[in-house]
């Protein structure tokens, strides 16, 4: 799970960060060529890389995220939260059986009896 | 000169300057909007699919790692905002007051308005649509999993909306040129 959040910060600060380096790189001269062309131009040129640059950075993340191998395909249900409701099954079987005296097959608990009785 | 008062001499009296700020702060502020809260009655961006995709993992923790697709989709329509309102606030520059209500100060105004009003708006349903869009996946992958390449491919389809909206956004912005200091 912390491997997935990681790579989840990581793309999403690179698509923050590349497109505003692009366009302040344009600004500020650091691309060759960039202070021949028009403002016109500029504009158009660095938008247009800025926009190409983020679609490339999530289409990056969509071959990342498609290429994990899946964990398992049953949910494993939290040990802790099956163990207590176990307990509250067992707790309110033994309340019943003691307050009747009889078997109980209601729909909850048929598959607990099932397996007492084999 | 003297012109008779009119609602028309009001409007092309307002400061090229207001307009152009007023659109690059709703490029920017109802592209966020859309990628991230609610308009109107529909549920936005990352608050819906957020939600569905947390609710959603408490039974299949299996579809986080491939839904936070949708979560980057919709920041996406946020940085687009970001990216136009950077290249509008570039094309304001100053132009002296003999100028400022000249046709060409009036037309670069308007022209950067237009430019946020376009972006702000194809982002704000863009985002929506992603949102609503990324929170069905959420759902429907946790049922099967086969579902999810199909509903991802309509989820580019969504975002490819916010994109001809930024499109145009920098055509419109590009000339926008004040009168040159006479």
């Amino acid at each position: 799970m912390t491997g997935v959040i990681e790579k989840f910060f990581i793309t999403s600060m690179v698509m923050w960060m590349a497109p505003l380096a692009i366009l302040y790189s344009f600004y500020y001269g650091y691309i060759p060529g960039a202070s021949q062309l028009s403002a016109e131009n500029k504009t158009l040129i660095s938008g247009f890389i800025a926009v190409i640059s983020v679609n490339l950075v999530i289409g990056f993340y969509i071959c990342m995220a498609m290429k994990e191998s899946p964990s398992s395909s049953n949910p494993q249900p939290d040990p802790k939260f099956l163990a207590e409701a176990k307990a509250s099954i067992n707790q309110s079987e033994n309340a019943a059986s003691s307050s009747t005296g009889v078997d109980q097959t209601s729909g909850k608990d048929s598959d607990q009896n099932k397996g007492k009785m084999e | 000169m003297t012109r008779s008062s009119s609602w028309l001499q009001a409007l092309v009296r307002i400061s090229p300057y207001t307009f152009a700020a007023i659109g690059i702060a709703i490029s920017i502020g109802v592209s966020v909007l859309g990628a991230a809260w609610y308009w109107d009655l529909l549920l936005a961006g990352i608050y819906i699919t957020g939600s569905s995709l947390i609710g959603a993992a408490i039974k299949a923790p299996r579809i986080t790692s491939k839904n936070l697709i949708s979560v980057i989709f919709c920041e996406a329509v946020a940085i687009y905002g970001v990216i136009v309102a950077i290249i509008l606030q570039t094309k304001l520059e100053s132009v002296p007051s003999s100028q400022l209500y000249a046709a060409e100060s009036l037309r670069a105004g308007y022209a950067i308005f237009a430019s946020g009003i376009i972006v702000g708006f194809a982002n704000l349903v863009c985002g929506i649509c992603v949102g609503i869009i990324g929170s069905s996946c959420a759902l429907s992958d946790a049922q099967n999993s086969s579902l999810f390449v199909k509903i991802l491919v309509i989820e580019i389809f969504g975002s490819a909306l916010g994109l001809f909206g930024v499109i145009v956004g920098i055509i419109m912005s590009a000339q926008a040129t004040w009168p040159a200091k006479a």
